[in-house]
């Protein structure tokens, strides 16, 4: 019985996950962003930077990698962190800029 | 317009000819009766009334012939003037013609001129560097892939002053490396695969092991699936602190050591997520998952955990869940620097239905060039054949502070700039359990354990000292780290190892002794780190 609940919790939450709006921000939609809105992530970016990275390690300068290595790192970061998907685009929006 | 130029003149010639002919005919009917009347005039007369009324028919006669030619030139001149007018006409729509065309062409060089100044826009700016990262990315193509991870050398020292009852004990020093190289491959921005292995030169010589290999699926904003090999998502040290160049100090703490209080792995599944619920930075996650659950090294009392296991080693199908919820509540704005507040929990099955329960809660604060953290946790494992249950607690707090604003008066500025790259740090650790299996103590070239060895002899990231296996052992870590770059970093940790008396070990067969009192000991450790 529990592990038919289980089962049910597992393929309820995968569906409501699979139907929900998008998690992440392609690279065209990254281009079709208006200057306003690039400022505003990247204004965000630099306040979270140093405070989100510093909670476990140092925080290390975006120059450091390729915009395309910090696409993989920060998708990483995202799920080791549990940061918010508009706060881990800011950080990335922040860090690609360098 | 034409017929009001021509009823007047046919007017003209109608009331003319009838006028003529009146006249005409009066004269006729006049000629007899004049005759009779006036038989006695004289002829004279009547000839010259006659040639008058001659004279006048003559004139009748031109004015009808002048008036036959006007109305010819008349009508000669209409005709001339319809041709004219259907000249004009067809000129008139040629011309509104020629200027609907006229209009059209303005227009779409109106529109080629806006294309051409847009273009013009459009190549004239310089182009922003996310918009040429992400050209360039689109070029590389979807799929990515990148290595990240870390390197360290390691000199470890442990004095070995004194070791428990009936082991073998000796001042150990050894170098020991490490690479841990971390994989990531992104096939789509909506899923990444990472892997961590570690090969190293240890204790039992060169060995490699699967740290963690899982796929991260992100469903949506808040939801995001990892299913594979992974860190034990239990309070924040696995996860987070267990890199080596994440880890301000060389060793782990004691609940996180040797002698660990929950599992330091999993294999499974794991839902997890964050949101922002006040302002930037105030967030709360969530971590839950189910995997193989625990295992240990035996059935006796304080047998060491090893995780995660095949099932096989499982000796059942018991799995296990967890979850860990943490808070933020410190908006960024603030400027009251970074807290973290955590509750975990891990619970499962071992041995054929035996349950095994902990608990756990961590904090983590930093401010400026102020950071410590700690944690408390608690596991409870319920031991087959009626034995009292396998209770572990375990703890620690840390602190460290970075010289970044240092200044000595007196001092040259460039030895102020070394100084400044030095932090300091202090932790201070524990575990408390009833009794430790002497087969781990002794399985001195124990290897696996998600990269974690026991034994008497140092490891990479372990000093080797007998007191960290005391049932009741504590240690105050002083350390000293360089660092030369964010990632780059040289660390000194001094140990000094105060275990508490009491507690038991226990034989491999279950024959329990009192551990009595075990001998303090000191150990030091120098670790070069490069994190990639």
């Amino acid at each position: 019985m529990m592990k038919k609940i289980f089962v049910a919790i597992v393929l309820a939450t995968l569906a409501i996950g699979f139907g929900s709006p998008g998690a992440r921000v392609s690279a065209q939609e990254q281009d079709n962003m208006s200057p306003a809105e690039h400022k505003r992530l990247f204004r965000e970016g630099a306040k979270l930077w140093p405070v989100y990275c510093n909670t476990c390690h140092n925080a290390r300068p975006g120059g450091e990698k390729a915009p395309y290595e910090w696409d993989m790192i920060m998708m990483h970061m995202r799920t080791l962190g549990n940061f918010p998907q508009e706060d881990t685009q800011a950080i990335l929006e922040y860090l690609k800029a360098r | 317009m034409r017929c009001a130029n021509r009823a007047p003149i046919g007017g003209i010639m109608r009331a003319g000819r009838i006028f003529s002919t009146f006249l005409f005919a009066i004269g006729v009917a006049a000629l007899p009766l004049a005759g009779m009347a006036r038989a006695a005039d004289s002829d004279a007369t009547d000839t010259a009334a006659l040639k008058e009324i001659r004279a006048e028919m003559r004139q009748l006669r031109e004015d009808r012939k002048r008036d036959r030619e006007v109305i010819r030139s008349l009508e000669v001149k209409v005709q001339q003037l319809e041709t004219k007018d259907s000249r004009v006409e067809v000129t008139t729509q040629q011309l509104q013609s020629t200027d609907q065309k006229l209009k059209e062409t303005t227009l779409e060089l109106q529109q080629t001129n806006q294309q051409v100044q847009s273009l013009q826009t459009k190549v004239n700016a310089p182009i922003a560097t996310p918009q040429f990262g992400n050209a360039v990315e689109r070029y590389l193509g979807s799929h990515s892939f990148t290595v990240t991870g870390a390197a360290g050398g390691q000199f470890v020292y442990d004095q070995q002053s004194g070791a428990l009852d009936g082991l073998h004990h000796a001042s150990q020093n050894s170098f020991f490396f490490d690479w841990e190289p971390m994989i990531l491959y992104r096939p789509a921005d909506w899923i990444l695969f990472q892997g961590v292995f570690s090969a190293g030169f240890g204790a039992t010589g060169t060995g490699t092991d699967l740290s963690t290999a899982d796929f991260q699926i992100f469903l949506n904003k808040y939801m995001t699936v990892v299913g594979g090999l992974y860190d034990q998502p239990f309070g924040d040290w696995y996860e987070a602190q267990s890199p080596m160049w994440v880890n301000r100090f060389v060793t782990a703490p004691l609940p996180f050591g040797v002698e660990p209080v929950v599992p330091p792995g999993e294999l499974g599944l794991q839902l997890r997520g964050g949101l922002q619920f006040g302002k930037l930075g105030q967030d709360l996650d969530y971590t839950v998952w189910g995997g193989n659950g625990p295992n240990f090294s035996s059935h006796v009392l304080g047998a060491a955990m090893s995780s995660p296991t095949s099932i096989a080693s499982a000796e059942s199908n018991g799995k296990s869940i967890g979850a860990r919820f943490r808070i933020y509540p410190l908006p960024v704005d603030s400027e009251m620097g970074r807290l973290e507040l955590g509750a975990s929990t891990y619970n499962g099955k071992w041995l054929n239905g035996n349950w095994f329960n902990s608990w756990g809660v961590d904090f983590n604060y930093f401010i400026g060039n102020l950071q410590a953290r700690g944690e408390w946790l608690e596991s409870y494992r319920q031991m087959p054949m009626g034995q009292s249950t396998d209770h572990r607690q375990g703890w620690y707090v840390q602190a460290g502070y970075f010289l970044t604003g240092l200044k000595i008066p007196g001092i040259p500025e460039v030895i102020n700039n070394y100084l400044r790259r030095f932090e300091p740090l202090v932790r201070y650790s524990g575990v408390n359990q009833r009794g430790v299996s002497t087969a781990d103590i002794q399985g001195a070239t124990g290897v696996g354990l998600g990269g974690t060895q026991v034994g008497l002899v140092p490891d990479f990231g372990i000093n080797g000292s007998p007191a960290t296996y005391a049932p009741h052992s504590r240690e105050v870590a002083l350390a000293l780290d360089y660092w030369i770059a964010p990632s780059i970093v040289w660390q000194n940790e001094f140990d000094i190892e105060l275990p508490r008396a009491g507690g038991l070990f226990v034989s491999p067969t279950g024959v329990e002794t009192p551990a009595g009192s075990i001998p303090n000991d000191h150990a030091f450790l120098s670790q070069f780190t490069i994190g990639f």
